[in-house]
């Protein structure tokens, strides 16, 4: 089993690094929006002195921390599924003898990511060097909490994304769905603006849902912004949640692959 | 007139193509919508906490909300899928057939591809931009809303040109089919004034890839932040890129000798 994992670790590196120059355009498209976000809130911050408590330097810290955290928790993998699933090509992974989605799909995003990691560093040390942030909150206990809070949000993340692309064996097209998904995960996740300057029962309602836990809560949790009874919440939240991802996860696959007709085949 | 009939013409058979996938079109539209509802309500929690972001209000920014789908707009109907037919008929050499006709050929692949549902993106624009001037109170003289309007124009044009320039860059660089990725990376910048962007980013989206001239700059042009001599400036830009680009494509035209021979 573990050999398979290296062979398609082997393969999808190897797919990845053919495709390096496209992934440095994606990085530069991914990054625009949260350079923006950052913009807007510390010109408000600077404006007001802070804004409801915040002050310009929480908006930078936050911010660049986003970058990293969202890098490492964010999927692929409606952009290199959903199309195949359409096409019918998805029924070649089909006869391999390892999952499809836990297997190849898995490890494709596993090496988009480092690559993307790899791009996304001397980047971010640029963006360190232009704003200036004051991370002196962060603590070696918090990077280290951290790492399981990183993984979970990871697991949480790559089984939604996992599932809408599985609703492609009903819909065929899950483009409009994943909008949608984009749409609310980026107001309610923590990417749009920190959650606490949500109006309260937004707020309220955000910290119950998926999609914080794999942004907010651990940026949060790095910047040393949250209560040990917050973070025992949130770990509590994220093994829940991922429960239950699975859980529907295994439900939409096992239907969804009965349904599935090798549209082309 | 010529162009006109062409136009019309291009426009039927889009209309034609599109009538086969009818229900694509309304969930894009609802899509549209649904956007919209994002923008507006991101737009209510900024200003839930700030009476103005950077000294612009509401009102101003509902406007630019407006401007920037119209740009937007212009690259989704336009832009990107005449970019894809355009590469494709490099690669494959079918721009011979393009080049042969006796109408000009930049015409020929600007407007070639037309997706005709964005006209609904161009009312939810033009109402966003009216609905925006009503809520800054109509404080605007007419001078300033027809400089408005004509950076409006003015600003697609140089968006425009710059899309001329990237793509006939392919006639060097045939493999280069990201061509038009960095105008759409760089589009959501265009969201909020460019005066509230760090100096390095502002000087990235006036001059490498001027999405702010076409957003910010009518913005403030309507505001009255413009002298009359900026104005004239912009305007004058705006014409001048569009016949280097135009030149530039010619150039680029010769270089052209098909796929196969």
């Amino acid at each position: 089993m573990l050999r398979i994992y290296q062979r398609l670790w082997a393969l999808h590196w190897a797919e990845s690094w053919q495709y390096r120059a496209n992934t440095l355009m994606y990085l530069l498209y991914w990054l625009v929006s949260p350079v923006v976000y950052l913009a807007v809130w510390t010109t408000v911050a600077n404006t007001q002195g802070d804004v409801r408590g915040l002050t310009a330097n929480d908006f930078i810290t936050y911010y660049l921390m986003l970058l990293i955290v969202d890098n490492l928790t964010s999927t692929i993998t409606v952009h290199i599924l959903a199309y195949r699933i359409q096409d019918g090509t998805f029924s070649g992974d089909l006869v391999r003898p390892v999952h499809p989605i836990l297997g190849g799909v898995l490890m494709n995003n596993l090496s988009f990511k480092v690559l993307n990691f790899g791009a996304l560093l001397p980047i971010w040390l640029v963006l360190l060097v232009l704003f200036r942030p004051d991370f002196s909150a962060v603590t070696w206990l918090n990077l280290v909490l951290a790492l399981p809070a990183i993984v979970l949000g990871f697991g949480i993340a790559f089984l939604l994304g996992a599932i809408i692309t599985c609703i492609a064996f009903w819909t065929t097209r899950v483009h409009a769905i994943n909008e949608f998904y984009n749409a609310v995960s980026l107001l309610l996740g923590g990417m749009f603006v920190p959650l606490a300057l949500l109006p309260p029962l937004a707020q309220q309602i955000a910290q119950f849902l998926p999609f914080q836990l794999y942004l907010s809560f651990p940026i949060l949790l790095i910047l040393g912004k949250l209560t040990p009874e917050q973070i025992g919440l949130n770990f509590g939240l994220q093994v829940l949640w991922l429960g239950l991802t699975w859980l529907l996860f295994e439900l939409v696959w096992r239907n969804g692959v009965r349904r599935f007709s090798a549209v082309g085949a | 007139m010529h162009i006109f009939k062409l136009l019309s013409t291009f426009f039927k058979v889009n209309v034609q193509q599109e009538l086969a996938y009818r229900a694509d079109a309304v969930v894009n539209m609802l899509m549209s919508l649904m956007w919209l509802g994002w923008e507006l309500l991101s737009l209510s929690i900024i200003f839930s906490n700030t009476a103005t972001l950077g000294g612009w209000g509401p009102g101003e920014l509902v406007t630019l909300l407006g401007v920037w789908r119209l740009v937007n707009t212009l690259m989704a109907a336009l832009i990107w899928p005449n970019t894809e037919k355009f590469n494709n008929s490099v690669r494959d050499g079918s721009l011979d057939y393009t080049l042969l006709q006796p109408v000009s050929s930049l015409f020929l692949i600007s407007f070639g591809r037309m997706v005709v549902w964005r006209l609904f993106d161009v009312l939810l624009a033009l109402g966003l931009i009216i609905g925006g001037l009503t809520m800054s109170g109509g404080s605007a003289t007419p001078l300033q809303l027809a400089s408005f309007m004509l950076l409006t124009i003015s600003g697609m044009m140089i968006i425009y040109s710059l899309w001329i320039v990237l793509i006939a860059v392919t006639f060097w660089f045939v493999k280069f089919d990201n061509n038009v990725t960095i105008l759409q990376a760089l589009m959501d910048a265009g969201r909020y004034p460019a005066t509230v962007y760090p100096f390095w980013l502002r000087m990235l989206i006036t001059f490498v890839i001027p999405i702010a001239v076409a957003t910010t700059v009518p913005l403030q042009a309507l505001r009255g932040d413009l002298a009359p001599w900026q104005t004239l400036l912009f305007l004058g830009v705006s014409a001048v890129s569009l016949l280097v680009a135009m030149q530039f494509w010619r150039f680029g035209i010769r270089r052209y000798s098909g796929a196969s021979s």
